[in-house]
């Protein structure tokens, strides 16, 4: 069809192209390539570097279950945990990796509420991340414990005798809102997924794959009446996890700000840890993107706008972070607490002075760069502060759990805490399972939203000029 | 088995009836079959230790147990079955016996308390006359020494070949024949230091028997030389008795008579007295201690003057010259004082010191220490003469022993080859001989070696001194026999149980080479009692129920200064120049964890902290910061060690330390607060064994031996030393890396004077709390109704005045509480199981540091911080006050320690209580799935039996043995803490609701209950009680005016309280302790305090913490 077929009356005037906006997919791609390109991943032959990736991933995964048999059998002994430092690698990478978490649902929910269509692109991505990130995250505080056995007395369960978990202890208010979490996330993530696995199982050539992803898209047809129910369903879990996203870290905070340790007990908290989470779990969005959008050949659905965008909101979240740290130090001095006070000074200029400073720079100090626009869209340059973004946080977290505790109140009992190779190798592990689990979620899963991407292409606008039946290539 | 015949006592009058033809002739072997409790093979291991074979013996115990009157055991010839039940005999309710703990020349009296036949609590004696019911450290941990699996279970011929008892004593007997037959020529004994009346009697016996038999004494740290020095000093043999609680001022010369002098525990208690303020006004001791280590007792001291040990008597001399007027003594001390150049300040010092001293007069004492020579013993009772403290402060015994030669003249002997049999009772002088007697060759010379020992050690096992034979010996709990306490006093050492292995005691192979007529300890023992308290058997029943001989204490003999004798002795005396750091002055001191090293397979001891250097399972070359420095060893910073700590673990620096050419190699320790160019090495590590907890000096092992430096003539302080540092290290462990207060107000200290300005200083220094309308708690603690209503609200008080940080109270803890050790590699990486921590800080200058210690053990919070971090409910409070833990419940998610300010909650991270030693160690610790113990898979051994431990079977069945049964053995994940002694508690309830009955009274009287550490505190620094009675002690000690809390502002209203410290120094003395103490000093510079620290209101500035709080923390 062609314009002139359209009569003048009707034909809706293109804003003028200053005040358009960036399309979110470039090169006007078609509807078709979007769903060639997307599901080609999963029906393609594995490339090379999926191989590349996934072996040293099934390797680590390998190794993390033998160390968590070894420390299971042999007892938490094995970690450099110790006495006052009783908390170590276990906590820091719990909420490092729950942190890391916070990106996805906030993209999908908070994103998808506010209307920012830039979303769709990376959003199914970013909630694969967050899920697998709160598999990670979950592994620590259950098996961190002494008798992992017992790890059921923390579920209300009924039993004979009569006794409940402690709801008045942070831990326990952990156990619920990181298993609604969890589940939330998952539903959610599933939900998006359905249109898609239609989309597959559709494509798909071989029987098997027609029967799983006919089992998994729920026999969906695309009809009027899936999407009208789809998308209510969709709007009410956006509203329902929007809530979690705050309170999952915030009550993660709560099992520090709760206690009475200097360094911990601080009602600032909440806040500052949201947006450290958010600040590093896009840190980790980033540097899962940026590589793939250029091996999936993705340039056209990612692109530059959507990591500028994400720098944006990692400068935002880490300013918060920065302004947090030093309103840490200034009530500190402020408050008078010696003890507080102390703990603070030993963060600065204590025997673990370098992880302080550490977090500072990468997480307040580096990311003030993403003010100049060339740094929010140099890709090596993003890629490179991604990563260090994640290492501060992951310092932030060292310097709250194990700088704080291992000086604190008494002189006499105060120690140095080292991590053991247990520790490093159990770490690395988690990478192992997230790496596995994302690897094979490339490879079975479309990793973009196809659908939603569709839905924000200008074909999809029926006002736009490409819009509506005008402009596909169907 | 044979037929054991039913109990057939012969009446002392009367006709008398005979059994056997055998039993007519009296042979021998019938003799033999009646003294044998149990039938051969019964009655000992002969094979590895079996539990089968342990439980049989063991029943026989519980009956013995039962059939004595209780506290009175004696020996019964029968055994029946446990079918009928034993009067006095309730199961599980534990019995307990006076008995002693011989121990060098002295005795403890104890009463040790017997659960179902098994020794597993030492207490002190309470009711013996010089006793409050504290001990020491080592006592409360020799009952470990007798389960100890490494022990000497067996009798060996040479070449270490097992043989069997009756072969030995056989030969025993043949030694005694021939003995007999040339009146004992070439037969030397050589044993430890006694003070038993049986032990002596049956010398003399003997010596009459074999006039040709010599006596040898070796203590390899050997407190005698007091009284040596006191027999010189007043012409005739006595003892001198140190009265410290009759003292006013306490001169120490190197004296550590609060931890690590003979009869510390009772020097503590008396020191104690004089040191408890109730209020302002009452009356506080001053100690002085001149001394070069760093000890407890210097720790403790009000003015501590830090010379090198070797010029401590030339100190000496400088302060007898101001008090001792009598002419002839005037030259040598003149002579004395003069080899030792004093700087103003400690001329100054000394000055002020005699004239307190002076002014005191017979309320003074002067004490030096078994380091120093005999001659500053002889001044320091020239001085204690001269004050006329003798009589009122010192004390004379009269004592009588037989003499016996030392070991350098047996040393003679055996080169000259004039010893065909050596006997060697107990000691182990192949291992502490001093270096240059070259004791191994010596010892090889003898013809015969016939050894008693308790483990099968270095003198045993000698290659090139082969010991014919090897006699277990007896651990204390299993013997029979008598010894003096300190006072003079004779007390019974009794057996709980039968020997656990067949060993012998001291008394039974004496007796068997005397070829005497009774060889069974306790017939000896008995005899021995006839002697002194006549034959009643009232009395000896009354004896071994109360553990003591009322009215046997020594007498105090007047007796008075010979002047003649002491100016002699001071004229001849050698002085030793001052040591520089090219030739440097070693000084061997007694450890106060292995003692002379006879504990150093005793886990519990090796896992003792010093008090001082907070280290364990090694020993260390101590050195001033400042010798350190000159000598370019090791790396110190001026903050206490704050910078290792950031190191997180101690590696140091290994230096050689020589004495012309003999050498040892040891890490090097900084140790503030040591004299310069003092080099300290504590002896007893470094054994070449390699038990399951003292290790040979590998890599793993367990320190240095000091020994190989030390030679007879110097034995404990040896100059001309140098030290060179060396490229390899060694890892230390310590349990305290922090030495520094940092300014907080944990341990509250004034001098006496600003106690007497304002008593309630403790107070004064209470953090601010935060602003009135906040502190209203929004819910009402439900506790606080309780506290109102409750019939028993417990509550402790630890006075920081009189404790002295002995550690009598952690090892009574670990003891009464099954707390397992972890081993050094888990020391280093923090992870020590005690419950009481004992915090030593140090404060002021880093040469000249002043310390001061706490006990820190869960406060059992009213608003307990542990509590309500915890998911599961595993730690709650009780209606009683107390901070439960309910180890079922836990799983170990270790929130409660991170949230508890005290740190006092300690997490079992590696089944320390299952595991051997050796696979608690890093950085790859063994999996216990894959282990195979005794032959078998692990997991197979846990399916059959999961409560078994990896140990092997007859480690673990004799390790049981010594667990307190009313006390969980925590396993691995569960976070463990102090309960206030819970299971005393209940017990002491229970007993008090039977007893009540009707009336209701179900109040436990005050005094019923005591803490394990309580109990065990020679200062009677812990109070523990009831707060809902306003007459027990702990509520009058909380109502003192020193009484405060740590942490106040933190708001958890510990039940735990300490009392600050008064530190009493002398004002005319200008030194670091003048103005005030250090920490307190620390204090007021680190928060900008201006004005007086203790006023109720100070100009503090921008709020600093130091804004006093009003009226505590109530």
């Amino acid at each position: 069809m062609s314009d002139s077929a359209i009569p003048a009356a009707i034909k809706v005037q293109a804003p003028p192209i200053e005040l358009e906006r960036e399309a979110l997919v470039e090169n006007q791609r078609s509807i078709g390539w979007i769903s060639d390109r997307v599901a080609a991943i999963v029906e393609g032959k594995a490339p090379l570097w999926w191989w590349a990736a996934f072996i040293p991933s099934v390797t680590a995964l390998g190794m993390l279950g033998f160390l968590l048999f070894y420390q299971i059998t042999v007892g938490v002994g094995v970690w450099g945990n110790q006495h006052p430092v009783m908390w170590g690698w276990d906590i820091i990478n719990f909420v490092w990796w729950i942190g890391i978490g916070h990106a996805g649902t906030l993209i999908s929910a908070i994103l998808f509420l506010l209307r920012q269509k830039w979303r769709t692109a990376v959003n199914r991505a970013a909630e694969a991340m967050t899920i697998f990130a709160v598999m990670c995250a979950g592994i620590y505080p259950g098996l961190h414990v002494g008798r992992v056995w017992f790890d059921w007395y923390l579920f209300p369960i009924p039993n004979s005798n009569i006794i409940w978990p402690q709801f008045r202890s942070p831990l326990m208010w952990d156990v619920f809102a990181v298993s609604t979490y969890f589940t939330v996330s998952v539903l959610f993530w599933y939900m998006g997924l359905i249109p898609d696995l239609a989309v597959m199982r559709d494509r798909a050539k071989t029987k098997i794959r027609k029967f799983f992803y006919g089992l998994f898209s729920l026999g969906w047809t695309g009809a009027n009446r899936h999407w009208s129910n789809y998308e209510k369903a969709y709007l009410i879990l956006a509203g329902l996890s929007t809530p979690l996203v705050l309170s999952v870290h915030s009550i993660v905070s709560l099992d520090f700000a709760v206690s009475q340790l200097p360094g911990w007990h601080t009602t600032i908290f909440p806040p500052y840890f949201v947006a450290g989470a958010v600040f590093s779990g896009f840190g980790m969005v980033l540097t899962l993107l940026i590589p793939l959008r250029s091996m999936c050949k993705l340039e056209d659905i990612i692109t530059i706008r959507h990591i500028d965008l994400m720098c944006k909101v990692t400068l935002a979240t880490g300013t918060i972070v920065g302004y947090a740290y030093i309103m840490e130090l200034f009530i500190a001095w402020y408050g008078g607490n010696p003890y507080e006070r102390y703990a603070f000074l030993n963060r600065i200029a204590g025997p673990y002075a370098w992880g302080y400073w550490i977090m500072m720079c990468c997480n307040v100090i580096v990311p003030q760069l993403f003010w100049i626009k060339w740094c929010r869209t140099n890709l090596i340059f993003v890629f490179i502060m991604s990563i260090l973004v994640n290492v501060g946080m992951w310092f932030e977290r060292f310097v709250i759990i194990v700088i704080s505790l291992h000086r604190e109140f008494l002189p006499g009992n105060w120690g140095y805490f080292s991590p053991t190779w247990v520790d490093v190798c159990t770490y690395l592990g988690t990478f192992g399972l997230f790496f596995t689990m994302f690897l094979l979620f490339l490879k079975f899963v479309p990793m973009i939203a196809i659908s939603e991407v569709k839905g924000v292409t200008p074909q999809a606008d029926p006002h736009h000029p490409l819009g509506g039946a005008k402009g596909g290539h169907h | 088995m044979k037929t054991i015949p039913p109990p057939c006592p012969e009446p002392d009058t009367g006709p008398k009836y005979w059994r056997s033809l055998d039993q007519l002739a009296d042979k021998p072997e019938f003799r033999q079959w009646l003294e044998r409790e149990f039938p051969e093979g019964a009655s000992e291991f002969t094979d590895a230790v079996s539990r089968r074979y342990f439980v049989k013996i063991m029943s026989a115990s519980f009956l013995l147990a039962g059939l004595g009157a209780t506290g009175c055991r004696r020996p019964v010839e029968n055994i029946m079955p446990f079918a009928k039940q034993p009067e006095n005999y309730i199961h599980g309710v534990p019995q307990k016996y006076a008995t002693a703990m011989p121990i060098r020349g002295t005795a403890i009296p104890l009463v040790v308390e017997s659960n179902d036949g098994r020794p597993t609590k030492i207490e002190g004696n309470a009711l013996h006359p010089d006793s409050n019911g504290g001990t020491d450290h080592f006592a409360q941990a020799s009952v470990l020494n007798l389960y100890d699996p490494d022990r000497s279970m067996r009798f060996a011929k040479q070449g270490g070949v097992t043989a069997k008892r009756e072969e030995a004593l056989d030969f025993l007997s043949s030694v005694a024949q021939q003995a007999a037959g040339n009146g004992g020529a070439g037969l030397c004994f050589l044993s430890e230091r006694t003070n038993s009346p049986s032990r002596d009697r049956v010398q003399k016996l003997i010596a009459a028997k074999y006039p040709q038999a010599k006596w040898f004494v070796y203590e390899p740290v050997d407190f005698d030389i007091a009284r040596e020095a006191a027999t010189v000093a007043f012409g005739k043999p006595v003892t001198p008795y140190f009265k410290f609680d009759e003292a006013e001022i306490i001169l120490s010369l190197d004296s550590d008579f609060l931890a690590l002098e003979e009869n510390a525990y009772l020097n503590i208690r008396r020191f104690a007295k004089t040191r408890r303020l109730a209020k302002a006004g009452d009356k506080m001791s001053r100690l002085y201690v001149v001394e070069g280590l760093f000890t407890l007792t210097g720790a403790n001291a009000d003015n501590r003057l830090r010379v090198a040990t070797s010029q401590v008597q030339g100190i000496a001399a400088h302060i007898a010259l101001a008090i001792v007027k009598d002419s002839s003594l005037q030259a040598p001390l003149q002579a004395m004082a003069d080899a030792v150049k004093l700087t103003a300040a400690q001329q100054s010092w000394v000055a002020e010191c005699a004239k307190d001293l002076a002014h005191s007069g017979a309320k003074a004492v002067v004490v030096a220490g078994y380091r120093q020579p005999l001659e500053a013993h002889l001044i320091a009772h020239a001085i204690n003469s001269a004050l006329g403290a003798v009589g009122t402060t010192v004390a004379l015994q009269d004592y009588d022993r037989p003499a016996n030669g030392t070991l350098a003249e047996l040393a003679e002997q055996l080169n000259a080859g004039s010893v065909d049999t050596l006997v060697i009772l107990g000691g182990n002088p192949v291992y502490n001989a001093p270096a240059d007697l070259n004791w191994t060759v010596a010892q090889g010379k003898a013809k015969t070696v016939i050894r008693l020992g308790y483990y099968e050690d270095e003198t045993t096992a000698s290659k090139t001194a082969p010991t014919l034979w090897h006699l277990p010996q007896a651990h204390y709990l299993e013997s029979w026999g008598d010894a003096r306490t300190a006072d003079g006093t004779v007390a019974p050492v009794q057996p709980l149980i039968q020997p656990l292995f067949g060993g012998l005691t001291e008394l039974e192979v004496l007796a068997r080479l005397g070829g005497l007529e009774k060889t069974n300890p306790h017939d000896i023992v008995r005899e021995t009692f006839r002697g002194l308290a006549g034959d009643d058997e009232n009395k000896w029943r009354k004896f071994l129920h109360d553990g003591f001989l009322a009215g046997s204490a020594a007498k105090a003999g007047g007796a008075s200064l010979s002047f003649s004798a002491v100016a002699a002795r001071l004229g001849a005396a050698k002085t030793a120049n001052a040591p520089t750091s090219n030739s440097l002055e070693v000084v061997f001191y007694r450890s106060h964890a292995m003692d002379d090293g006879r504990y150093a397979n005793n886990g519990w001891l090796q896992e003792t902290p010093d008090p001082i250097t907070k280290l364990v399972w090694d020993n260390a070359v101590l050195m001033s910061p400042a010798t350190a420095d000159a000598l370019g060893v090791g790396k110190f910073k001026a903050e206490a060690r704050n910078n290792e700590a950031s190191a997180g673990l101690f590696e140091n620096q290994i230096v050689e330390v020589s004495i012309g050419a003999r050498k040892v190699e040891g890490p090097v320790w900084i140790q503030p607060g040591m004299a310069d160019n003092v080099v300290g090495i504590s002896l007893g590590y470094g054994r070449k064994v390699d038990w399951r907890i003292a290790r040979g000096q590998h890599k793993e092992g367990t320190g240095f031996d000091g020994y190989r430096l030390r030679t007879a003539a110097a034995p404990y302080i040896a100059a001309g030393a140098k030290v060179t540092g060396t490229s390899a290290t060694r890892a230390l462990a310590s349990t305290q890396e922090h030495g520094a207060m940092e300014g907080r107000p944990i341990i509250r200290e004034a001098n006496l004077a600003q106690f007497e300005k304002n008593p309630q200083f403790a107070v004064a220094l209470n953090t601010h709390e935060p602003p009135a309308p906040l502190n209203q708690p929004i819910y009402k603690n439900p506790f606080d109704e309780f506290k109102k209503r409750g019939v028993h609200q417990w509550g402790m008080v630890i006075d920081l005045n009189t404790c002295v940080g002995c550690s009598a109270c952690v090892l009574a803890c670990q003891s009464e509480n099954n707390i397992p050790i972890a081993g050094k590699d888990q020391v280093r990486r923090g992870r020590e199981m005690s419950w009481i921590r004992l915090d030593r800080y140090f404060s002021g200058n880093v040469n000249d540091p002043q310390a001061a210690f706490q006990v820190m053990l869960c406060q059992h919070c009213e608003a307990a911080p542990c509590e309500n971090v915890c998911p599961v409910n595993a730690t709650a409070h009780n209606e009683e006050g107390l901070n439960v833990m309910a180890y079922n419940r836990c799983v170990g998610t270790r929130y409660c320690s991170n949230n508890c300010p005290y740190k006092v909650r300690r997490f079992n991270y590696l089944d320390f209580n299952r595991r051997p030693l050796d696979s608690l160690k890093g950085p790859v610790y063994s999996m216990p799935i894959l282990n195979s113990v005794d032959g078998e898979w692990e997991l197979a051994r846990w399916w059959k039996n999961p409560d078994r431990g990896l140990k092997p079977d007859e480690e673990w069945d004799l390790l049981a043995l010594v667990k307190n049964p009313d006390v969980t053995v925590r396993m691995r994940g569960v976070m463990e803490k102090c309960s206030f002694c819970l299971q005393r508690i209940e017990q002491a309830k229970i007993a008090q609701k039977v007893k009540a009955g009707p009336s209701g009274d179900v109040q436990v009287p005050e005094g019923v209950i005591k803490t394990a550490c309580q109990q065990a505190c020679p200062a009677g620094a812990i109070t523990f009680g009831n707060l809902n009675d306003a007459n027990s002690e702990v509520s009058k000690a909380k109502q003192n005016p020193r009484n405060y809390t740590v942490l106040d502002y933190l708001a958890t209203k510990p039940r735990t309280t300490y009392l600050a410290r008064v530190r009493n120094p002398n004002p005319n003395i200008k030194d670091s302790y003048e103005t005030m103490p250090g920490t307190t000093d620390e204090y007021v510079k680190k928060n900008h305090v201006k004005g007086d620290p203790f006023a109720t209101h100070h100009g503090s500035d921008h709020g600093a913490p130091a804004a006093a709080g009003k009226g505590g923390h109530h």
